[in-house]
């Protein structure tokens, strides 16, 4: 449909708007300039005019009070340079890539389910969720859960761990050129499996590690743990210059594939699939020219304080004593308010100029004038060009897309990795950055907006720049034999 | 990983459990688990549509058990066996799928929704020589293969099972359980030894067929038949089984296999080859032994040929089914003119099976084998092919399941010479020996045995 004349307008309008309001001090200072320009150019005398400064300035001080100002000047200008905050880089990370034997095709989930679950209406259940799901069928899950029933010792939890974990440090390693003993802070996230020794204990392990090295293992946490671990990372950095620092977001599915038939425990099941990423972040500026991003914002907001929120992602045991996730129904109508709790934190760090005016227009209009006025949503598509939101299940793409007016190519990321990868949990957000570096997508300077949600309820954010256009595709990214195949459209309902 | 953990639970889906399982019996065998493995690679939305042919033989399941030596489970790394598995079934997509049934006529046909064939991981507590000695044959007929069948659910079970059984002395035991809808045991071979290919290294370089499914009504007669007014006589109709294809055999059946030489098979008969030989000395003597009614009456199934080279690598039916009709006493008729009949007047009633179960495919359910007593000629197949790592199986047995009161006897090929088994072979019939595995009734087994050793020495 062609747009009309009106709307044409409007966008003209707006435009020219935005225009004015971000280069406000551009503009100002253009005419300021000229003026001066002229008037010194009008000067019979001009050059004899700044001459004329100098030796005023000359005469007036002394050699003592001229150094003294030097000295200031200088002072005030280190003092300044080093009480900014260091910048922290990303200077690569790979994903796991699971096996093509590990696939769980829809069928054989509800085959499995079937020969497990007792409770035909909750197979059924399951059924209904898997067709409306955005997964697709290639989707992994560990070998132990490929069993009837599965066998979910420690052992298999901790074999999957290890050929997860292992194989994204592997991977990271070789794409960067660390070396183990190099790596100064590590921290590892996995939320529902934590074994003694810790997951970061079993990384220096298996690579001889520093014994000074600081190490810190976040369980627990959910799904967003990885900008926890992200957002630890970088207040580490910022403490401790010349450092690198490892971060490996996973999720160990093994140990907590529920096998009861409560329904809302049986969500997860169906949603939640292997994966895992290594993340290299480092302060050093010898990485400065190797890095692929930067590191601008992380935003984090906790619900937690309202109870609605704290128990709508909870782990319990249902009535035979099998403990499982239980997701509550009102789980969009929280993450949509942990989201605009967020992005109002957010938003004056990213948005530009134009739009928090808006929004402040908007906002006294509401408050002073009509309080029935629609509350304007910021247009985050000025503040980021690419967008990452966690696959954390249809429902959450569609319920951003719709409150951040975002366009499908903006949400393609995160629902071809929803379709090709499942729900991986905290590594997803660097399943779809890998997507978008697959399709080439990523050009110097673009800000990369990577939100995602977890249980407590939290809502945490990261803003990355990037800092070279991607233009070798990688031959270890995990998208690199199906990317030619995607985008893919995902019907509504796949019928089983 | 599958080799380390013991579990005791057993764990059976889509099976039916043997009578005589008995606390012995299942102490051969422990430590069951399941698994399911599937195409690498997604399939897509095919469909694939059997014949009529295929659906005559749906009641059917072939279950063959292939024995390795020492050594064999050694170079069987669980991960890449899987590998191997998984990209061995992109080109057997159509074994990994369901049977759903046509909303019309209710005709039955595989979706080919990768769900995958059922895996078995088991243990064992006798060594290769001891299955070997093991005089009751039906314990490998039930423990060394899953004895599985489809349904009740039809979208839910699985058409094939593999059974995996770690042998105590470090051998291995691959049972193959077949939905005989998908193919014969000539197909099933040829399914087996690509799986051997690919645990030897192929890579997977062209891509699968993505039209399977075989032509409708392929089979004309090739000669008019006296019995095309009556209806096969290979096939008879049983009472419906609805979504849960098992065929209940109206009496207990006993399972033996015994080895004959190539000199054993000289001395039989030289008119014809070593199937209608042997054939005719079994028909022979279950004239002999078994009270009621001479059995004048036999199937012959025996080798198809392929409707083109095309069609010379996938899953069929191509088998011939043949009635043979004996109009003398067969008891003391000479074995000579038992084999020549067998050999020459055999009458392939392939074309009026599809036609009758063409009528009504949804409703109707046949048997063939064991309708009437059933000689099925798999001599020819190559079931030594499936090499694992470079081995070939020290021994390969074929059973059948669902089959009806007249039995089953199946000639299947030797292990190859070279191996010390099996007898130096005197060159005359021109091929090594055959196995013979008789699925008879209980009652006149023995005497059968007698009979067979008297009368022929063909048993030890």
């Amino acid at each position: 449909m062609a747009p009309s004349v009106s709307s044409l307008k409007t966008k003209y309008i707006k435009l020219g708007y935005q225009y004015l309001v971000n280069h406000f001090i551009t503009l100002l200072l253009i005419p300021l300039i000229l003026s001066l320009s002229l008037h010194l150019l009008q000067q019979p005398s001009s050059s004899s005019s700044s001459s004329r400064l100098l030796t005023t300035l000359h005469t007036h001080l002394t050699p003592f009070q001229l150094l003294s100002l030097t000295l200031l000047i200088s002072f005030l200008a280190a003092l300044y340079y080093t009480s900014r905050p260091r910048a922290v880089y990303l200077v690569d990370y790979a994903c796991f890539k699971p096996p093509l034997t590990c696939r769980v095709p829809f069928s054989t989930f509800m085959e499995h389910s079937r020969l497990i679950v007792h409770d035909q209406k909750s197979v059924e259940f399951q059924m209904r969720i898997l067709e409306r799901s955005g997964l697709g069928e290639e989707t992994c899950l560990p070998p132990a859960i490929h069993y009837i029933p599965p066998n979910p010792t420690m052992e298999a939890a901790r074999e999957e761990a290890r050929f997860v974990i292992f194989s994204c440090l592997d991977n990271l390693f070789k794409r960067t050129g660390l070396k183990p003993k190099d790596v100064d802070i590590l921290i590892v996230n996995c939320s529902l499996f934590s074994p003694t020794p810790s997951l970061s204990a079993m990384v220096i392990n298996k690579y001889k590690m520093r014994s000074n090295i600081k190490s810190f293992n976040l369980s627990g946490m959910g799904c967003s743990a990885g900008l926890i671990s992200v957002d630890l990372a970088r207040d580490l950095l910022q403490a401790r210059p010349n450092s690198n620092a490892v971060v490996i977001s996973t999720e160990i599915i093994t140990p907590n594939y529920y096998q009861g038939s409560e329904r809302a425990m049986l969500l997860p099941n169906c949603l939640f699939r292997m994966g895992g990423a290594a993340i290299f972040l480092s302060n050093k500026a010898a990485y400065r020219r190797q890095a692929k991003y930067r590191l601008l914002h992380v935003v984090r907001t906790h619900r937690g304080s309202d109870d609605r929120a704290y128990k709508c992602v909870f782990e319990v045991e249902d009535k035979e004593g099998k403990s499982g996730i239980s997701l509550s129904k009102d789980l969009m109508a929280i993450a949509g308010e942990a989201l605009k709790s967020n992005i109002t934190t957010l938003g004056p760090l990213v948005l530009p100029a134009s739009e928090q005016l808006l929004f402040l227009f908007s906002l006294i209009g509401r408050k002073l004038i009509n309080p029935k006025w629609k509350p304007y949503i910021p247009d985050f598509k000025q503040a980021f060009e690419h967008f990452c939101i966690h696959a954390g299940g249809r429902a959450v793409i569609d319920e951003l897309q719709k409150n951040l007016q975002l366009s499908d190519e903006h949400v393609e990321a995160s629902r071809m990795t929803l379709h090709r990868f499942g729900n991986t949990s905290s590594s997803s957000l660097w399943y779809e950055l890998s997507y978008i570096e697959a399709k080439g997508r990523i050009r110097k300077g673009d800000r990369v907006w990577q939100i995602a949600f977890g249980s407590g309820f939290k809502c945490n954010s990261a803003v990355w720049k990037s800092l070279k256009s991607d233009k070798k595709p990688m031959e270890d990214s995990p998208w690199v034999d199906c990317i030619h195949r995607y985008p893919v459209h995902i019907p509504d309902i796949v019928r089983l | 990983m599958w080799l380390t953990s013991v579990s005791s639970q057993t764990y059976e889906a889509n099976g039916i459990h043997s009578n005589d399982s008995d606390e012995k019996n299942e102490a051969l065998i422990y430590g069951k688990r399941l698994s399911s493995v599937g195409p690498a690679r997604v399939t897509g939305d095919l469909m694939y549509e059997p014949s009529n042919m295929d659906l005559a033989m749906k009641l059917h399941y072939l279950r063959v058990v292939y024995l390795f030596e020492v050594e064999a489970m050694e170079v069987l790394t669980m991960p890449r066996f899987k590998e191997a598995i998984f990209e061995w079934l992109c080109y057997y997509y159509e074994s990994c799928g369901r049977l759903r049934r046509e909303d019309t006529h209710g005709r039955p046909y595989i979706k080919c929704n990768d769900c995958g064939i059922r895996f078995v991981e088991v243990k064992s507590s006798k060594t290769l020589q001891e299955w070997l000695q093991l005089g009751d044959h039906s314990l490998q007929h039930r423990l060394l293969v899953p004895d599985h069948v489809v349904g009740p659910e039809l979208a839910f079970s699985p058409l094939v099972f593999i059974q995996m059984t770690a042998l105590k002395c470090g051998g291995l035991a691959v049972g193959l359980s077949w939905a005989h809808i998908l193919g014969d045991a000539f197909s099933v071979a040829e399914f087996m030894n690509l799986c051997g290919q690919f645990l030897k290294g192929l890579e997977a370089t062209y891509p699968a067929n993505l039209n399977k499914s075989p032509p409708n009504n392929a089979h004309k007669p090739s000669k008019p038949s006296s019995t095309l007014g009556s209806g096969p006589l290979s096939l008879k109709q049983v009472s419906p089984v609805g979504d849960h294809w098992t065929f209940p055999t109206p009496c207990d059946m006993a399972t033996f296999s015994f080895h004959v030489t190539a000199t054993q098979l000289a001395q039989l008969s030289t008119k014809t080859g070593p199937f209608a030989a042997l054939s005719a000395a079994v028909w022979r003597a279950i004239a002999k032994v078994r009270c009621g009614p001479e059995p004048n009456t036999i199937t012959v199934v025996t080798r198809g040929v392929a409707n083109g080279k095309a069609e010379d690598s996938l899953l069929r039916n191509n088998q011939v089914v043949s009635s043979v009709e004996a109009h003398f006493h067969v008891a003391t008729a000479h074995i000579d003119d038992l084999a020549m009949l067998i050999h020459n007047e055999a009458q392939d009633e392939r074309a009026q099976i599809e036609e009758v179960v063409g009528q009504n495919p949804g409703g109707s359910d046949f048997i063939i084998y064991g309708s009437n007593p059933t000689f099925v000629d798999i001599g020819g197949a190559d079931f030594y092919g499936f090499e694992v790592k470079g081995m070939k199986p020290r021994l390969v047995n074929c059973f059948v399941d669902g089959i009806g009161g007249g039995g089953v006897v199946l000639v299947l090929p030797s292990p190859k010479s070279g191996d010390h088994e099996v007898d130096d072979n005197n060159g005359k019939i021109g091929d090594e020996g055959r196995i013979v595995t008789l699925i008879l009734p209980k009652v006149y087994m023995e005497e059968l045995k007698k009979e067979l050793k008297e009368e022929w020495s063909l048993i030890a």
